[in-house]
């Protein structure tokens, strides 16, 4: 599998260490002449060993976007351009603050973190951004129901009580997410007389409907904010909302400590939002789609095309919508923007394929991306809205409130980022 | 003759070019893994990973809960390729307190299943007997554990990762927040109530659940995950399968991650990964393992459709987690504590006063039925002073609870007795000292604090000056004894402030609360 155009230099201990030598029994002795007019009448032919001379395999490192590559279709249809991609599963920020040593390409979830591989190269490099995807939260409808009731999400749209999706109010949310009660009274939980001094899913009437019980605060899981774009991500959000909807980092430019102090300052008001949580877990999507999901959390932070690619499999296995998984999309809202960037002549050549095979950017909408179309640079929802359409899954409608999060400078979203997880320093390549 | 020797030279070469392509293309490959001992029970699927995928896995079963001493180097080759860990949590937070010098290795879940406890059919019907809507709690466990109805085996959470995430999971419903574990949380140990039921352990749960068959008295639950008791069930060797309880106030979940430790052998991992995670292997690990499959395409048995309830949040920090192991101690020695009670029965204590005090110890003696009720509760094996005083010590009693009784009597003693005009509260610190060294000189290895509640002032025997000069006279034996003082009424609590300060306690202001919550939240932290 690894005979590749590269230049192979294995290392030696391999053989001498690690392959168990088999003795040759005396029947392979026997049929080897066999095997050898077989081998030459091919090499005479001419047609065998060229399919495996012009694979090349790269080497790339990515996150969540490794669901495309991962996707068999896409591996058929990029062996078609004689490419096999090899994947290091890493967080995006993981890989833009780690070596990037040995890779052909990177694919970071997001633009901070391609910002970040984009600032470490010194020759001008190669990349395209294929697609787009929401920022989401993925929950399940009894959660999704409570909030609802709590006043911070409404249903969209008229599907009545088996909508996929709700509009999330991101500032009364936060007020449910800050360890506090905001003077609301919340159920006494453990009868002990004392109301519980932070919203819990039972104090915001979890237990009040359908005999189940969760006594665990209104919390968001995600990915560590050291490692993960949407844990990054979800993170700018925040700063943006408790910025009073503007991007952090704008205000007192005149003054650097002003506005260092500024940024400090809002860092702090929201670290409790993602340390409540305890300890991060990598794989979001992973656990909220596993059979365990609703009871590993209530509340994950994933992407709108990991959500999507679950529902299309969904109904294709199925023939209907997975109704209890259930998305909540924030107010305001923020998109994210993978970029597949190129570190060598080989990587380059993927990059273009990525902007020209049109197969592979039909694939990529069949995966729940919203594919931009070259012609029109804005408008990536409609192919994937008319997609969804046909394949019989809801679609989802933007809040009419089109108040976009962006982010923040990348030093300011740096420092927030430290702040908030206490980041090990980023390794720098030894030249 | 010749030709032949032809023939077998062109074999030869040919031979030589299979295995050159061999060597780039390996076809075997050997790699170490450190494996947690609950793993063991993959140990029959190894060889058919080896057949289909061609590496074999070499299996050491010596990981402990954080891989302590064997983390992989910052440079070099690491001792082993890869690790295979019940979870990795502990690891992982090692890895992020490195502060870079450690790289977080690539990790996958291969397997889940939740830490839960495996009662006897009698404990079982009476603890749910006993509780609202027959939902069995972790407090309800500690509350049985503490008054003598359970007795529960648990692997030593100092070495092996299933114990240390069971003791997280009571801890954390203990603490009662609805969320992580913080550094408050654990400054007050809060199981020993719990912890006084424990008959059995281990260095891991595999040992654990080999043992407990052959003694089945020994315990009346097992707390392990939730595979290790169906295995264990399904095995023939219990008189009775134990029942499957998955706590109400929820559970900490196991991932089983396969971690690549030497990132050099990726492209074998990935292999072994993708073999693990595929439908049939996954399907097989959950027949034979009970554990549950993390791949969506694999339908759950009917015994792993039950559902697992809510899972609790892991603490962000290892310190939190050390904390808190290093308080539960050693599973195998558990030592009892001593609290000596110095209770002011001057006469302004009559009436509602005495009333709130009597239904402070009766809380404790098992009538609070709160979560914090429950772990904050008298325990067996725990020693029991009770020093009431006025202008004097008027009587001074001592129990080691061993059941019910005890308790009574100690009960009796708050709710009888007569009062006194004046309140000597120094001289009452001073005799609860000299309780206190004696019984640490008789046992320096048990725990010693002073519980002192008055409700005024000072105005007889001893005065604080003197009490200061003869609690140093009594030197080491007295030193590591706290004094957490209860203002209530009229006390001075700035006077009780500093007595408490200066002897390593703390006060709690039942003015605030209750009585009953000072002493519960004393109770937490002494």
């Amino acid at each position: 599998m690894s005979v590749t155009g590269r230049p192979t230099i294995d290392e030696p201990r391999l053989t001498t260490r690690r392959v168990r030598r088999r003795r040759v029994p005396r029947h392979v002795v026997a049929a080897l002449p066999l095997a050898l007019a077989g081998l030459i009448s091919l090499l005479v032919s001419g047609n065998t060993l060229r399919p495996f001379e012009q694979i090349t395999t790269l080497e790339a490192k990515m996150a969540s976007k490794s669901d495309f590559f991962k996707d068999p279709e896409v591996q058929r249809l990029l062996l078609r351009h004689g490419i096999r991609v090899d994947i290091h599963r890493l967080g995006s920020r993981g890989i833009a603050t780690q070596s990037l040593k040995d890779m052909d390409v990177v694919f970071p979830s997001g633009q901070p973190a391609a910002k970040l591989v984009l600032d470490r190269q010194d020759r001008s490099v190669r990349s395209a951004r294929p697609f787009v995807t929401p920022l989401v939260l993925g929950t399940f409808r009894s959660y999704a129901e409570t909030l609802v009731r709590a006043g911070v999400a409404t249903p969209q749209g008229a599907a009545g009580g088996d909508t996929l999706y709700y509009d999330l109010d991101m500032r009364r949310f936060m007020g449910l997410l800050d360890g506090r009660d905001g003077g609301r009274s919340t159920a006494d939980q453990d009868g002990d007389g004392k109301t519980e001094g932070a919203d819990t899913w039972n104090g915001i009437g979890f237990d009040t409907a359908g005999g189940r019980s969760n006594s665990g605060r209104v919390l968001v899981r995600t990915s560590s904010v050291c490692e993960s774009n949407s844990a990054g991500t979800y993170l700018s959000l925040l700063a943006f909302v408790a910025n009073r909807n503007s991007t952090p980092g704008t205000q007192n430019v005149n003054d650097a400590r002003l506005a260092q102090d500024a940024v400090t300052d809002l860092a702090a008001r929201i670290k409790p939002l993602i340390s409540l949580q305890g300890m991060w877990a990598d794989e979001q999507a992973d656990s909220y789609l596993s059979d365990l999901g609703e009871s590993i959390a209530p509340l994950s932070v994933i992407y709108e095309h990991q959500y999507l690619a679950h529902q299309i499999a969904h109904h294709d296995r199925h023939g209907r919508q997975d109704t209890d998984r259930v998305l909540l999309y924030p107010t305001p809202y923020t998109l994210t923007e993978p970029q597949l960037i190129s570190l060598t002549d080989r990587g380059d050549r993927l990059v273009r394929i990525l902007e020209e095979d049109d197969a592979l950017r039909e694939r990529a909408l069949e995966l729940g991306f919203r594919v931009r179309d070259s012609d029109a640079e804005e408008d990536t929802g409609e192919r994937l809205d008319a997609y969804l359409r046909d394949h019989g899954i809801q679609v989802p409608v933007p809040n009419t409130d089109r108040t976009k999060a962006y982010e923040p400078d990348l030093d300011v979203l740096e420092r927030i980022i430290d702040y908030v997880g206490s980041c090990p320093p980023p390794a720098k390549d030894t030249p | 003759m010749r030709r032949r020797i032809g023939a077998l030279a062109l074999a030869v070469a040919l031979l030589a070019t299979l295995t050159s392509a061999c060597a780039r293309d390996p076809d075997h490959l050997t790699l170490r893994v450190l494996a947690s001992p609950e793993l063991a029970d993959v140990e029959p699927l190894l060889d058919r990973l080896e057949n289909d995928t061609g590496v074999e896995l070499e299996m050491t079963y010596e990981a402990t809960a954080d891989l302590a001493g064997r983390q992989p180097p910052a440079a070099g080759k690491p001792s082993y390729d890869l690790a295979w860990l019940a979870s990795d949590r502990s690891f992982q937070l090692r890895v992020q307190d490195s502060g870079g010098r450690l790289a977080r290795p690539e990790s996958t879940s291969v397997m889940r299943s939740p830490v839960v406890a495996g009662l006897t059919p009698e404990t079982a019907a009476a603890l749910r007997a006993n509780t609202p809507g027959g939902r069995i709690t972790w407090a309800d466990l500690a509350d049985a554990a503490a008054d003598g109805r359970l007795r529960f085996g648990m692997a030593d959470p100092r070495r092996s990762d299933t114990g240390r995430a069971a003791l997280v999971g009571v801890a954390t419903a203990a603490a009662g927040t609805g969320s992580a574990l913080r550094e408050q949380d654990v400054s007050c140990d809060r199981l020993r109530g719990f912890r006084s039921g424990q008959s059995l352990t281990a260095p891991s749960s595999r040992a654990l659940l080999d043992t407990y068959p052959k003694d089945q008295d020994a315990a009346d639950a097992l707390i392990a995950h939730e595979s290790e008791l169906l295995a264990l069930n399904a095995g023939g060797r219990l008189a009775h399968p134990l029942e499957i309880v998955h706590p109400d106030d929820g559970m900490v979940l196991s991932d089983f991650p396969l971690l690549l430790l030497d990132p050099a052998e990726r492209t074998a991992y990935r292999k072994v990964t993708d073999w693990l995670l595929s439908a049939d292997t996954q399907r097989e690990l959950m027949r034979r393992t009970f554990r549950r499959p993390v791949n969506r395409d694999v339908e759950p048995s009917a015994r792993l459709r039950v559902p697992v309830g809510n899972a609790l949040s892991y603490p962000d920090r290892l310190s939190i987690v050390e904390r808190l192991v290093d308080d539960y101690g050693d599973p195998a020695h558990p030592t009892g504590d001593q609290v000596v009670f110095l209770l002011d029965f001057s006469t302004s204590m009559r009436g509602d006063r005495i009333a709130a005090l009597r239904a402070a110890f009766a809380g404790l003696s098992g009538a609070d039925r709160t979560t914090t009720g429950k772990f904050a509760r008298f325990h067996r094996g725990e020693i029991l002073t009770v020093v009431r005083f006025g202008g004097r010590v008027l009587q001074e009693r001592t129990v080691t609870v061993r059941g019910d009784g005890d308790l009574e009597t100690l009960d009796r003693i708050v709710a009888g007795g007569g009062f006194d005009d004046a309140t000597a509260v120094w001289s009452a610190l001073d005799r609860g000292y000299r309780i206190a060294a004696d019984a640490v000189r008789a046992a320096p290895e048990r725990p010693v604090a002073l519980v002192l509640m008055t409700d005024g002032e000072n105005n007889a025997g001893l005065t604080y000056a003197e009490f200061l000069r003869r609690h140093e006279r009594l030197g080491a034996a007295a030193d590591a004894v706290p004094t957490f003082t209860v203002p209530f009424g009229e006390a001075d609590p700035e006077a009780l402030e500093r007595a408490a300060t200066a002897t390593g306690g703390r006060l709690v202001d039942a003015g605030l609360s209750s009585l009953s919550d000072a002493f519960k939240e004393i109770r937490g932290c002494h």
